[in-house]
C-alpha cells in the first residue's frame, strides 16, 4: 500500500482533455479495442487524449504478442499510429508490471512507466476520465 | 484537484477497488455503490480507514448496502443518490471503477 | 452552469443500469443540465426494440424513454457498437431502434465530453 498522493495546488496546471484507463487484457474481451476507438476519434478531432495502462491493461503493451494465432484482428498494431493522432502521453503503472513479472518491454516507443503516485498525479492533469 | 471515485465491484471478485486505492489522493472522495458495497467488509477497507484517518471522505449509497444486508460502519457515511449528484460537482472529476 | 454528460456501457438487462438511471434522474431533478447520454459497448442494447424484459422486472428502456420525454434528454447510441449487436442503423423507417434514441457516432462522444463540465461513466 502506497502513501496517499499529496498535491500542491500552486504548481498545478488547469486540468484538460480526456484520460482513458485501460484495465483489461487485450484478447478475451473487446474493451481494449473499444477504448482504442475512443482514443483515435479524440485524436482525429484534435482533442487531447492520454492513455493509461493499469492492472491487466498493461498486457496490451507487451512486445511480441500475436492475436492472429487466436484469430483476433491485431488491433494492438494500431498503437504504433498514435503519433499521427497526436496521442503522445502513454502511461503505464509500474506496480502493475511488477505484479505480473513483466519487463519494460513494449511494442511501442515513448511509454512512460510511472509509480502509483505519479500515475495518479498524471491522471489528475485531465478533466475527464473513462475506464475500459 | 479532487476526484470522486465510484466503486461498483466487490474487491473479493476484482482488482478494481485496489486499483482505485493506488491512485487515491487527499481531498478525494469514494462512493461505494452496487457490489462495491461489499468492500465495507474487505480488509482493504480496514487498512484504508486507518491509513487516511479522515482525509478521504468515504461514502456508501445507503439503500445499496441495506439491500445487501451489509452493516454500514461508522467511518463511512450513508448517502442518497441526490448526495452523489452533489458530490459530482464538488469534485473536479469522476472515475468509475466497474 | 453545471453540465453533465453520461456514458452508459452496461446493457438494459444488467442491474447496474438501474443505478445509472437513478443517478441521471436525480441530476435532472436537481436542475443539472444533462447535455446527453452516450450509449457505448453493451449500452447500445437499450435502443433495441426487440428486447423484452419480463413485466415484473425493472424496465430500463421505458425509464430512459420517460426521461427523454420529460426532460428532452438526448440519448445517443454509437452506430458501430449497435451494428455489431444486431441493431441495424442504416435502414429507412428502422423498426429495430427505439424512437427515443438517436443514432450517432463516437464523434458525438467527443462533442459531449468537450461541452460537459463533468463526464460520468456507468
Amino acid at each position: 500500500m502506497t502513501v496517499l498522493n499529496t498535491q500542491i495546488a500552486s504548481t498545478e496546471l488547469p486540468a484538460s482533455g480526456l484520460a482513458i484507463i485501460n484495465s483489461k487484457a487485450p484478447f478475451s474481451s473487446t474493451h481494449g479495442k473499444d477504448a482504442l476507438d475512443v482514443a483515435l476519434i479524440f485524436g482525429a478531432f484534435e482533442q487531447k487524449v492520454s492513455l493509461f495502462f493499469q492492472g491487466d491493461g498493461v498486457y496490451q503493451l507487451c512486445a511480441n504478442q500475436d492475436g492472429r494465432l487466436v484469430s483476433i484482428k491485431d488491433y494492438l498494431k494500431t498503437f504504433s499510429a498514435f503519433e499521427f493522432y497526436d496521442i503522445e502521453d502513454i502511461y503505464v503503472c509500474q506496480q502493475s508490471l511488477a505484479n505480473r513479472q513483466l519487463a519494460e518491454d513494449f511494442h511501442i516507443d515513448d511509454v512512460q512507466v510511472l509509480s502509483s503516485i505519479d500515475f495518479g498525479t498524471a491522471l489528475n492533469r485531465h478533466q475527464h476520465v473513462l475506464r475500459f | 484537484m479532487s476526484t470522486l471515485h465510484f466503486v461498483r465491484q466487490s474487491a473479493f471478485a476484482s482488482n478494481d477497488f485496489a486499483q482505485c486505492l493506488s491512485v487515491l489522493a487527499h481531498q478525494d472522495s469514494i462512493v461505494l455503490m452496487d457490489d462495491g458495497c461489499y468492500n465495507l467488509k474487505h480488509s482493504l477497507m480496514d487498512s484504508l480507514i486507518k491509513r487516511v484517518d479522515g482525509s478521504v471522505n468515504i461514502n456508501v449509497i445507503a439503500s445499496h448496502a441495506q439491500a445487501r444486508a451489509i452493516e454500514i460502519i461508522t467511518a463511512v457515511n450513508p448517502i442518497e443518490m441526490t448526495d452523489v449528484v452533489e458530490l459530482t460537482f464538488n469534485h473536479n472529476k469522476v472515475i468509475t471503477w466497474q | 452552469m453545471k453540465t453533465l454528460a453520461v456514458v452508459i456501457t452496461t446493457p438494459p438487462y444488467s442491474h447496474l443500469t438501474i443505478t445509472a438511471l437513478t443517478y441521471v434522474e436525480a441530476a435532472l431533478e436537481a436542475g443539472i443540465n444533462v447535455i446527453g447520454v452516450f450509449f457505448y459497448q453493451d449500452g447500445v442494447m437499450h435502443a433495441n426494440e426487440d428486447i423484452s424484459i419480463a413485466s415484473d422486472e425493472y424496465q430500463a428502456i421505458e425509464h430512459w424513454q420517460r426521461l427523454q420525454q420529460k426532460y428532452q434528454l438526448p440519448l445517443h447510441i454509437c452506430i458501430t457498437a449497435a451494428e455489431k449487436r444486431g441493431i441495424a442503423c442504416d435502414a429507412i423507417d428502422n423498426e429495430t431502434i427505439n424512437k427515443a434514441f438517436t443514432v450517432s457516432g463516437l464523434g458525438e462522444l467527443v462533442e459531449l465530453t468537450t461541452k460537459a463540465s463533468r463526464l460520468v461513466q456507468f
